[in-house]
């Protein structure tokens, strides 16, 4: 109780903290951290939301521009998209900020909301070997079919991946092969890979509205800096595995560190002089959200924890969290010098941590996918979370909100003030217990007496069972056989299915019959004995067959069932069927 | 992204000599979307984007097919999920990543030596992976290869000093009994492993030190890594029994309440409960909680052990009877438990099964003072008077060996008591340790008052035993020796200590499971 009563004091302090400004919870939002921004699009010092909606996943796909609750424009992306920066690329004033927006291979820059540029990744080393088999099959030298087996030969071996034509060449079925060789024979090939995650530089200064370099990661692995302006490569880096998630900080002229997430489940650090990775961080668990924090590096787990770490690679804390890390963003409030990390939970809440300490809670009415937090329209404080059921809430923190820089459940746990549930005695336990205390010796050899008589009757029973082949396994060696039977139906007449099965390993049984015995005044049966075919070893025989009951007045009788073997008077196995009472009136 | 499929067929038709092949989609573009579904644990939408992209691709999309594969194992289709990862090993040969998991799939199938066997194939491909080292060392561990796992996981330390790596190692070397080269496993964890790994770092100086029976310290660390993580149930149950040890059933009481809050139905955490109210005289309330614990897990012979103590002390011997048995059917080698027997059928007037249940104690027995004293108390009883000396005689040896090896030098005064008792009785135990400092020779004149009035010697079974369950706090520094002496095998001198102390060990022992449990 006093746990629930803590909780709720937590959730209206903190929800006191903020002003639900706009929840409109079929905004029809699918999108991530990566896909979100806020941007003072037309330089009129009014910050917009720009959107990189997913729509259903396949089409519908849209750039979105929300203004206030509304929306302010719309633009259709070509494909998804796996990432949203707005960033100054010129000095020119007015200085109104761009639009990158990662999908596929290509990067769409938008100004004003027009398109404006296209940059398209390079192309990836071909393998020349796979370059000679297509410019053979160019010139017709070679046929679809040796095409083919060379491709194969060289996906198996080859240090270089293929091409998408090679694999797509492979997957054809024979028929189709001759045509996409020449559809496709004219081209060169390409090699060509997609963007992952998307982060923006400061070229050379630090300043706020410094002009920022894009950095893009991609999925073969490699990192780029494009220049601003011209879109070309500045600097290129490897990883070892496909990067997901990406901070950048520094600038590119003086020193930088880009601090990526990979799909391997570790963290590199690059820096400037060094085309590798400089620090490496091995998570236990995928990195869901990445956080920077001051000098620190924030990492939320796919294991339910929360990580921090120093810029070098090292651990500093852990928090452990009570539900998945859906999403994850950095609450920066400059005015204040106020700095937290917001981890968006799979239980519907939003927990703001600094360092490892929990300092607010905030509830959602639904599980938070993505959250951005900062200058919206021209509100500072402002928080925007979209959700799984694709809801858009907007917040805005209070002027007077407070956060105490400490951990909000310290002290003894509430538990331990709840009393133990120790089970209860009654009166009549301990008049018992008395009782043996006072009759130990008599309780005690009257059991043992009656374990005596017990085992004995079991025992008797169980020779008898043995003796007339009562088991429902049969004893002898020459034919193991197991049986079951079944009645189906409400009366007079009743299915009878006999189940037998032969459990020998690999002899089959013959020469084996059926035969019932009951009550001829109460049943009748269409044959009372038949002969069971040869049975398999393992397979399981349903023998069926037809009783009728004759009686009308409720009463019912055990019909025996006697597998025999020709020329045996003992039978292998026998089964007593207690019939069930006929509930239908026999017909007459 | 059905049209994109469709696209160069659709084109081929209407334009039989296109300028322009279409652009082909890229295999992996969709690699990003399934990883994002993947770690936010969306499965649905994840297996969704998956099927759509194998549509796309024809099952040629490397990541797709892996992520497939490892939804299914968490939904614990093994089987179906180790298909795929083969697949996937074929698509990309290359990828030691891809083996890896075919391993683990193995692993979890039981298929240890086919795990072995693809483990050393990727670790061809990657020399440096502290993964592929540790989990060869768990996989030898399980092949009972222990030298092979050792070596593993000595490597899987060069690459990278991981916690998990530690605690395996620490109980390879426990499975062999090797107590020094495991304290020295934990003392190197606990230098290396980096001063924020907190939790990490108590465990193992707690089982270090416990090792090593250095319990107070021990307790300092439980007592630290209670105040970072105050409802660790695992911490709380090892503090709390040792609060017990020490008689202190308040505290352990209090802890025992937040462990019961969390964890409502763990039958050691019942067991520990019972036995506080069994030290604070609360029998009742000690049955209650001992029957719980039972119930929530009926094989546990310490439960049935405890329990059957419990009746002892209430003089419900034909409950006791029924308990201590069931406890000896679940561990048939322990003499303590045939003691108990001894005492309660004697109580139930069966005095043959009795001697038979006590030569079998005695057999079994290797250190226990109190297994002979009780049989030489019953022979002389019974009128036995020769194999009583015989008895007492072992005792005695048991007596002098103990203290000539410097374990044990302080005795439980009732069990002194008791055996200046017999040994006037017997004329015999002159040469006793305890006897020798010139005991007054009070006692040994109050024994010979009481060797006339026998019939206060039946009783005497019953007190002994009672005492010196009772009398816990005497015997801690004993208990505290031999336990820490064998860990693996608890032996030691009182009954209500190990009633107590075992779990304290189960309890580290089911540290370790759980951690090799998280491995898996």
């Amino acid at each position: 109780m006093s746990s629930v009563s803590h909780e709720l004091k937590d959730t209206s302090v903190a929800s006191s903290k903020w002003l639900d400004a706009h929840y409109d919870p079929v905004a029809n939002l699918y999108t991530f951290s990566s896909c979100i921004a806020l941007s003072d699009l037309h330089g009129d010092g009014e910050n917009k939301l720009v959107v990189g909606d997913l729509g259903t996943g396949v089409c519908n796909v849209k750039l979105k521009v929300y203004r206030g609750t509304g929306v302010l424009s719309e633009s259709t992306l070509l494909d998804l998209p796996t990432g949203l920066v707005s960033f100054l690329m010129d000095l020119h004033e007015p200085r109104t900020p761009a639009i990158a927006v990662a999908s596929g291979p290509f990067i769409y820059v938008y100004k004003n909301l027009r398109p404006y540029f296209k940059f398209t990744l390079p192309s990836l080393e071909v393998n020349p070997l796979e370059q000679d088999v297509w410019s053979q099959a160019k010139e017709d030298m070679i046929d679809p079919m040796t095409l083919k087996e060379m491709l194969e030969g060289l996906r198996d071996k080859a240090e270089i991946p293929l091409s998408v034509r090679s694999l797509r060449f492979l997957m054809l079925e024979p028929q189709e092969m001759e045509n996409f060789v020449l559809l496709h024979k004219e081209q060169p090939i390409r090699r060509q890979t997609v963007i992952t995650c998307i982060g923006m530089l400061k070229k050379n200064m630090a300043d706020e509205d410094a002009v920022s370099c894009l950095v893009i990661g991609t999925e073969n692995g490699d990192v780029y800096i494009l220049d601003p302006e011209a879109f070309t490569i500045l600097y290129k880096m490897s990883l070892p595995s496909s990067p997901t998630l990406m901070d950048v900080t520094g600038q590119f002229d003086v020193e930088f560190r880009i601090t990526v997430a990979c799909r391997n489940g570790n963290i590199y650090i690059l820096r400037r002089d060094s085309p590798k990775p400089k620090y490496c961080i091995e998570l236990s668990s995928h990195p869901v959200g990445l956080v920077r924090m001051g000098k620190n590096v924030v990492v939320g787990c796919t294991h339910e924890t929360l990580h921090g770490y120093t810029q070098k690679g090292k651990k500093l804390w852990t928090a452990y969290l009570p539900a998945p890390v859906t999403a994850m963003a950095l609450m920066d409030l400059p005015t204040r010098g106020f700095q937290a990390v917001l981890v968006g939970l799979a239980n519907c809440e939003v927990h703001m941590y600094r360092d490892k300490n929990l300092i607010s809670t905030i509830k959602t009415p639904d599980v938070v996918t993505s959250i951005c937090f900062g200058r919206y329209g021209r509100e500072d404080g402002t928080l925007i979370m979209t959700t799984k059921g694709g809801g858009l809430i907007v917040k805005i923190l209070k002027r007077t909100a407070v956060f105490d820089d400490r951990d909000s459940a310290p002290g003894p746990p509430i538990a331990q003030s709840i009393r133990l549930n120790v089970p209860k005695k009654t009166k009549l336990y301990v008049d018992q217990t008395l009782r043996e205390r006072e009759n130990a010796v008599a309780m005690h050899r009257a059991f043992q007496m009656d374990l005596s008589r017990l085992r004995l009757a079991a025992a008797r029973a169980y020779v008898k069972a043995l003796e007339s082949s009562l088991t429902p396994m049969s004893a002898s060696l020459t034919e193991p056989l197991k049986m079951n039977a079944v009645v189906q139906g409400l009366g007079p007449s009743f299915k009878l299915t006999l189940n037998i099965q032969n459990t020998a390993s690999c002899r089959p049984v013959m020469n084996l019959a059926i035969s019932f015995l009951y009550d001829e005044n109460l049943y009748s049966m269409r044959t009372a004995f038949f002969k069971i075919p040869l049975l398999v070893p393992g397979l399981n025989y349903p023998i069926d067959t037809f009783v009728e009951c004759l009686s009308d007045k409720g009463i019912s009788d055990i019909i025996k069932v006697f597998v025999l073997r020709e020329g045996k008077s003992a039978p292998l196995l026998t089964a007593h069927i207690n019939m069930p009472v006929s509930e239908g009136l026999a017909l007459n | 992204m059905k049209t994109d499929v469709q696209l160069p067929a659709a084109t081929d038709l209407k334009k039989p000599r296109p300028k322009k092949a279409p652009e082909l989609p890229i295999l992996e573009r969709r690699n990003w979307l399934i990883h994002l579904h993947y770690i936010r644990k969306d499965y649905e939408t994840c297996k969704a984007i998956i099927k759509e992209q194998l549509h796309e691709t024809q099952g040629m999309c490397e990541y797709a097919v892996y992520v497939q594969a490892l939804i299914m194992r968490l939904e614990g289709k093994i089987q179906q999920s180790l298909e795929l990862f083969q697949s996937c090993a074929i698509l990309n040969p290359k990828s030691s990543d891809n083996l890896k998991q075919v391993a683990r799939s193995l692993f979890l199938l039981g298929k240890h030596k086919a795990a072995i066997e693809v483990y050393n194939e990727a670790a061809r491909l990657n020399q440096k992976d502290w993964e592929i080292s540790h989990n060869l060392g768990v996989c030898y561990i399980y092949t009972k290869d222990f030298r092979s796992a050792e070596e593993q996981l000595n490597l899987a330390l060069q690459l990278n000093k991981h916690d998990l790596t530690y605690m395996m190692l620490g109980k390879i070397h426990l499975l062999q009994g090797d107590t020094e080269k495991a304290i020295d496993v934990y003392k190197s964890a606990v230098e290396y492993v980096s001063i924020h790994n907190l939790t990490f770092k108590h465990t193992c100086f707690i089982l270090y030190t416990m090792l090593l029976g250095k319990y107070q310290k021990a307790f300092e660390h439980l007592g630290n890594a209670l105040t970072y993580d105050p409802n660790n149930f695992k911490a709380i149950l090892a503090a709390g029994s040792m609060m017990q040890t020490h008689g202190d059933y308040d505290v352990a009481m209090n802890k025992y309440r937040v462990a019961a809050y969390s964890v409502p139905e763990s039958p050691p955490l019942w067991n520990n409960i019972g036995m506080c109210f069994f030290g604070k005289k609360k029998y009742v309330a000690a049955i209650s909680c001992l029957k719980r614990a039972n119930y929530l897990s009926p094989f546990d012979w310490k439960i049935l052990y405890n329990l059957g103590l419990v009746h002892l002390t209430m003089q419900q011997y034909a409950s006791a009877f029924h308990f201590l048995s069931a406890a000896i059917n679940l561990r048939p080698r322990m003499s303590e438990l045939y003691m108990l027997l001894a005492v309660a059928l004697t109580n139930l007037d069966d005095a043959d099964n009795a001697r038979r249940s006590y030569e079998q104690a005695v057999q079994l027995d290797e250190s226990n003072l109190l297994v002979n004293l009780n049989f030489a108390v019953f022979l002389y009883n019974q009128g036995d008077k020769k194999a009583a000396l015989l008895q007492f005689q072992e005792m005695e040896r048991k007596v002098n060996t103990q203290v000539d090896s410097n374990i044990n030098t302080e005795f439980d005064p009732e069990l002194v008591e008791m055996a200046q008792k017999l040994g006037a009785a017997l004329q015999a135990g002159e040469n006793l340790y305890w006897s020798k400092p010139g005991k007054d020779s009070k006692s040994s004149q109050r024994s010979s008052s009481s060797k006339p009035s026998s019939s206060q010697q039946p009783l005497g079974t019953n007190q002994a035993l009672g005492q010196a369950m009772s009398s816990a706090a005497g015997y801690s520094k004993s208990m505290q020796i031999t336990a820490g002496a064998e860990p693996l095998s608890p032996s030691t001198s009182c009954h209500l200590h190990r009633s107590v102390h075992p779990n304290l060990q189960s309890q580290i022992f089911r540290c370790l499971f759980e951690w090799c449990i998280i491995l898996m």
